[in-house]
């Protein structure tokens, strides 16, 4: 070392930089100091939401996209029609009233009187615009492919309260896949998606501060009931211990998806969101491709010690893609439990016949794809290893998944056995059939002609018929193809605390509607 | 650079003149009982799965979430996790794993990041000067976040995960190796090792190794620990050792969400993981004044009264 | 000086095109961004025409070449994600990051010199086998598990803190800062220790006793400054290495800094913005590591010298 003393006033000098380096850094603080969270003040104007993600946008378009959805659907933008998400049933929302008026055209009644946020007045010109922006432009909106199968629409607004849209086949379900077209109004991009959209809900963007919360001002001209709250702030935590966290020390009024283990009576309520979860068996890869061991496989996972255990009881024991509720839904198909001696005697046949077992089958699942989804893994690891099959699991983020899930599969991966979770937001086993049932389907890996032209009839019934053939489907399904061994239907967690009443439904999880909620009775607020 | 390894090993097991440093080891009690540590976790990496069987894996999901007790034998003893597997036996399989990826991990990075660091600094120069530019390059990426790209391009096998954590540390031992080496390059020992034409490995190797070695030693176990809690940091964001292989760090980061609920599966790893790291960091503490001629004689100072003084006088002669 | 300063910023120029040439190379390896992009029943031809506008149909070369040519001109594209520019994006969040870091390191510094010279001061003592003890813990502890034993502790049970967030006073600092400081400041106070070890045993401070002064004076005055180097080498190491607690940090209490922005980007396969990201980082490392330098030359004028050209 050097001797000290020439050193000396060098160091002080480099202190001072060092401390001039650092300290304007900290000098502007990011945090405000209005002393009340990211959420606001519990001074009960304020509805606190504390969300799993920030949405990446609020462009309706997108709504379809889940952590989109929960804030902008019904609550800044509403469809013509909606769904009510316990009876299925459609109720008018920006149309009044609907007809067939010939087999491929319908007819809506738009309704008058209602204004966009802009002040601008709504009519069926805009509805007209936002269904050909939504479905007919080359944004690729989520809404397009996931409602419409890019299926192209002929609209024309006949009268400003008069809107016809025509479709290339006869389609009976076509008020229902409009109620996911958001209407925005005429002049927002059709080049580019909006970040920060205009509508007509109950509730305008006041401010979307990146990274920290979104905030939402009561739209005090809008045309229904006005909601409780005045202001309504979003903020995002991705741990839902932390969520549980800020409902338990009131820093948040409602929370979406906590963890079983994070649940109190106290802090939560069960609701069932209509997800499903299964393995989907790759039936295009040995040994996957013999029926018998795809229905091994399904006979010998304990879906109940799974629900029971993993899902804290919040899952139902599956036996369908789709939960009760949804059209097509087939009561008589019940989860059955394990039957090990059964299973076994099926892959004994399959050896015999030079099925080569050993060969590695891979477990894809998605990182927080759903609570204890790691473990869910594991554990149909170890079930399928006892029945001998060679299984590794491979975790993925959503990208990895999706290329996993989506066609075209990925090339030289051997066999896979892909773990799903199907949410039928739209009520109608249609929308599962044509995208995991179909062998074309672009998440079916394949199928049997048979089963797609009975799909295919399926597709142009209504009524009690349509629910007969699409249950059919279903159990054809489950005997003849076995793509699919299921897990559970499952529920989710709202994280609720003692200031606000709300009652979540199937749909809670993807439409949140903040005019649903309510101050709590005795709050004095 | 086989001294590089057997080094630290040497030490504790004493190879050339084992009664004196059993001794001295004996006097510092702290590092007796990290040298015990250790040795039981390398032990138990060693035999412990030898011993259990399937244990660790045996899943039951009517047991699942048990405490700690003694109601269920020895695999209950420190409970169940959420499939109801024994976390005893979990820790012993995991014991190996973390081993597995956080030695060869540090090892491969102080060898490698030592190595280049003395070269380039014994050298100087434009060679100097590339490797510091590289280590500069290293150390630009987030090496968290250089490990999440790269586990997601290739799959996140026992394999990639060391080598992935080795490289983002190399940086550190290059760095420190070639500031030692610049500086004892132009002390007359090393001089003189030149002048008599010398080569510069066999130079490097027995002049400047000796004098770096404690330096890079404690980095390297600081950097045991590191390892240890990046791989639990990636485990985190999901893209750690991949199940049904478990680590110390895989287990505190699953069990993290069950902090309220079950504390014990991921209280006891993490206790595993802070005990190691501990007793590693005491025993290279020990053997840095134990290995330094001006520093040794401070493991004779009394820490209990008896035999100081012969220890002293055998120490110094 | 000035000249010492010229070489070296010149040569790590070299660095800064090599970092921005590997992340832009590993991003491209991850996949093609589109089908979290496009709606799952997306046609080929949208497929095509997604790809197409990204530029993602290119040659990687092409593409790096073409996104080289924008980032000269201070161009670095837009967010797939939110079609915001990247470097609006990554500014906006650079600062949330740089405060918590900067607030760390300075705590971490100034504890770990005052308990690290005291621990020195007599070693062996109980003081300094409690620190070390503490200080080796508190390093090997994992940050996300803090932080929610944190959040559980004193934000729930005992309602003292904040559970999350940035809006608030000064107490929203608190959890993340501790989570934060843990691993830099175990590490920092054994460093101190250690130097400051072999320091006080040194011919100069018994020199410097000798000639009477104050014991205060020679421990912080003598000792301490020639301890400095190695303690500013690791502090400068620990600094850069706190971009990875702050991914961990601000996901869990969900500050809206540059790790969490990252971190979604590469989940999102956002490139333009974790290109954007990496890069700010480097160059903030970048400046970071010529402070250190600048710091070492001042210190110590043989390292002017000994720093290649």
């Amino acid at each position: 070392m050097l001797s000290s003393v020439p050193t000396r006033r060098r160091t002080r000098a480099l202190t001072a930089l060092l401390a001039a380096a650092l300290l304007p850094a900290s000098a502007c603080a990011v945090a405000n100091s209005d002393g009340a969270g990211d959420a606001g003040a519990a001074d009960g104007s304020t509805l606190r939401i504390v969300l799993a993600q920030e949405p990446p946008t609020l462009e309706p378009c997108e709504s379809s996209l889940t952590s989109t959805g929960v804030v902008v659907r019904s609550n800044i933008s509403e469809p013509l029609i909606e769904r009510d998400p316990t009876t299925g049933e459609l109720d008018p929302l920006l149309a009044t009233g609907w007809r067939q008026t010939s087999p491929t055209t319908w007819t809506f009644d738009i309704r008058s009187g209602v204004r966009f946020h802009s002040g601008a007045p709504f009519t069926a010109e805009d509805a007209a615009f936002s269904i050909d922006r939504a479905v007919n432009s080359d944004l690729a909106c989520n809404v397009d492919g996931y409602v419409f199968e890019d299926e192209k629409l002929g609209v024309e607004a006949t009268s400003p309260t008069s809107l016809t849209v025509t479709t290339v086949e006869p389609d009976p379900i076509l008020p229902l896949r409009l109620s996911f077209v958001e209407i925005v109004p005429r002049g927002t991009s059709t080049e580019a998606k909006v970040r920060e959209p205009v509508g007509t809900g109950p509730y305008a963007i006041a401010g979307w501060q990146t990274g920290v919360s979104i905030t939402l001002h009561r739209n005090e001209n809008y045309w229904g009931e006005q909601p409780a709250f005045p202001v309504v702030r979003y903020v995002w935590r991705s741990e839902s211990s932390v969520r549980a966290a800020m409902i338990a020390k009131g820093e948040a009024d409602l929370s979406t998806g906590l963890d079983p283990e994070d649940a109190t009576e106290e802090n939560s309520i069960a609701y069932p969101n209509n997800e499903t979860t299964a393995l989907r068996l790759d039936g295009t890869q040995a040994p996957l491709d013999d029926i018998r061991v795809r229905k091994a496989i399904g006979l010998v996972i304990d879906r109940q010690a799974i629900a029971r255990t993993l899902f804290d009881g919040l899952g139902e024991p599956a036996a369908q893609l789709v939960p009760d509720g949804v059209v097509g839904y087939n009561p008589a198909l019940q989860a059955q439990a394990p039957d090990h001696e059964a299973a076994r005697a099926l892959i004994e046949q399959a050896r015999a016949d030079g099925v080569p077992l050993d060969r590695e089958i891979t477990l894809v699942a998605r990182n927080d794809q759903f609570p204890r989804v790691a473990e869910t893994a594991e554990a149909l690891q170890y079930q399928l290893a006892q029945l001998g099959l060679n299984v590794r699991i491979l975790m993925t983020d959503t990208a990895a998944h999706l290329q996993y899930q989506l066609r075209p599969f990925p090339e030289n991966v051997g066999p896979v056995a892909l773990l799903i979770m199907h949410g039928n937001q739209a009520g109608d086993a249609a929308f599962t059939t044509s995208q995991y049932l179909v062998s074309d389907g672009p998440q079916s890996t394949f199928g049997t002609p048979e089963l797609d032209a009975r799909i295919d009839d399926a597709e142009r019934l209504s009524g009690q018929a349509r629910q007969d053939a699409f249950a059919a489907v279903l159990a054809d399904q489950n005997e003849t193809v076995a793509q699919y061994a299921y897990l559970a239907h499952m529920r989710g967690l709202l994280g609720i605390g003692d200031s606000v009443e709300y009652e979540p439904n199937p749909a809670t999880g993807d439409e949140l509607r903040l005019a649903a909620v309510r101050p709590a009775k005795g709050q004095g607020r | 650079m086989t001294a590089t390894l057997e080094r630290p090993d040497g030490t504790v097991a004493a190879p050339k003149r084992p009664p004196r440093w059993w001794l001295l080891l004996g006097k510092d009690k702290m590092a007796a009982v990290a040298a015990v540590v250790l040795g039981l976790v390398l032990l138990t990496a060693l035999a412990g799965p030898l011993l259990l069987g399937d244990a660790a894996t045996r899943q039951d999901l009517d047991a699942s979430l048990r405490p700690p007790s003694f109601d269920h034998g020895i695999t209950g003893l420190l409970g169940t996790d959420i499939l109801g597997r024994s976390v005893l036996a979990r820790l012993v399989e995991a014991a190996g794993t973390t081993l597995s990826v956080a030695m060869p991990a540090v090892l491969f990075s102080l060898v490698v990041g030592s190595a280049i660091g003395m070269w380039a600094g014994y050298h100087g120069g434009r060679r100097e000067n590339i490797a510091m530019r590289v280590a500069d390059v290293i150390l630009s990426f987030p090496s968290l976040l250089l490990a999440v790209v790269v586990l997601y391009v290739f799959t996140p096998s026992v394999a990639n995960i060391v080598f992935i954590l080795a490289l983002a540390r190399i940086p550190i031992y290059l760095r420190t190796a070639r500031a030692e080496a610049a500086e004892l390059k132009s002390r007359l020992f090393v001089d003189a090792a030149r002048t008599f034409g010398t080569a510069s490995w066999p130079t490097i190797y027995r002049h400047i190794l000796p004098i770096a070695m404690p330096t890079l030693l404690t980095v390297a176990t600081l950097d045991f620990c590191f390892v240890m809690l990046s791989e639990s940091s990636l485990s985190f964001l999901g893209i750690g050792i991949q199940p049904p292989d478990v680590s110390w760090g895989l287990m505190v980061a699953q069990g993290r969400q069950f902090l309220q609920t079950a504390w014990w599966i991921a209280v006891l790893p993490g206790v595993a993981i802070v005990l190691t790291t501990v007793s590693a960091t005491i025993l290279a503490a020990w053997v840095r004044l134990a290995t330094d001629p001006a520093q040794r004689w401070r493991l004779t100072l009394p820490t209990s009264k008896r035999g100081k003084r012969r220890v002293t006088t055998e120490v110094t002669a | 000086m000035t000249t010492f300063l010229r070489k070296r910023i010149v040569s790590s120029a070299i660095p800064l095109v090599v970092v921005v040439l590997g992340v832009f190379i590993l991003a491209r390896l991850t996949g093609n961004p589109v089908d979290l992009y496009l709606p799952l029943s997306a046609t080929a031809e949208q497929r095509a025409a997604f790809s197409a506008e990204h530029g993602f149909d290119q040659p990687i070369l092409v593409q790096l070449w073409d996104y080289l040519g924008q980032v000269v001109q201070l161009d670095f594209g837009e967010s797939l994600r939110t079609g915001q520019p990247a470097a609006e994006m990554v500014l906006e969040a650079f600062p949330a990051t740089l405060q918590l870091a900067a607030v760390t390191m300075l705590i971490a510094i100034v504890g770990a010199v005052l308990i690290g010279s005291l621990a020195a001061y007599r070693p062996n003592s109980l003081a300094d086998r409690t620190s070390s003890f503490l200080s080796m813990t508190a390093a090997s502890i994992p940050d996300f598990w803090f932080a929610i034993m944190g959040v559980l502790v004193f934000g729930v049970s005992l309602g003292i803190l904040p559970t999350s967030g940035v809006t608030g006073g000064p107490e929203v600092w608190v959890l993340p800062i501790a989570t934060l400081l843990i691993r830099p400041f175990g590490v920092l106070v054994q460093v101190v220790r250690g130097s400051m070890v072999a320091a006080l045993s040194a011919p100069y401070v018994k020199v410097a006793r000798g000639k009477g002064a104050s014991e205060k004076r020679v421990v912080f005055g003598h000792a301490l400054r020639n301890a400095t180097m190695p303690v500013l080498t690791v502090a400068g190491d620990l600094t850069i290495g706190l971009v990875n607690g702050a991914v961990v940090v601000e996901t869990i209490f969900g500050w809206p800094g540059i790790g969490k922005l990252m971190i979604d980007s590469i989940l999102q396969r956002d490139f333009a913005v974790l290109q954007a990201a990496v890069l700010l980082t480097a160059v903030t490392i970048f400046l970071l590591n010529i402070l250190i330098d600048v710091c070492y030359a001042l210190l110590d004028a043989r390292v002017r010298q000994a720093v290649p050209a």
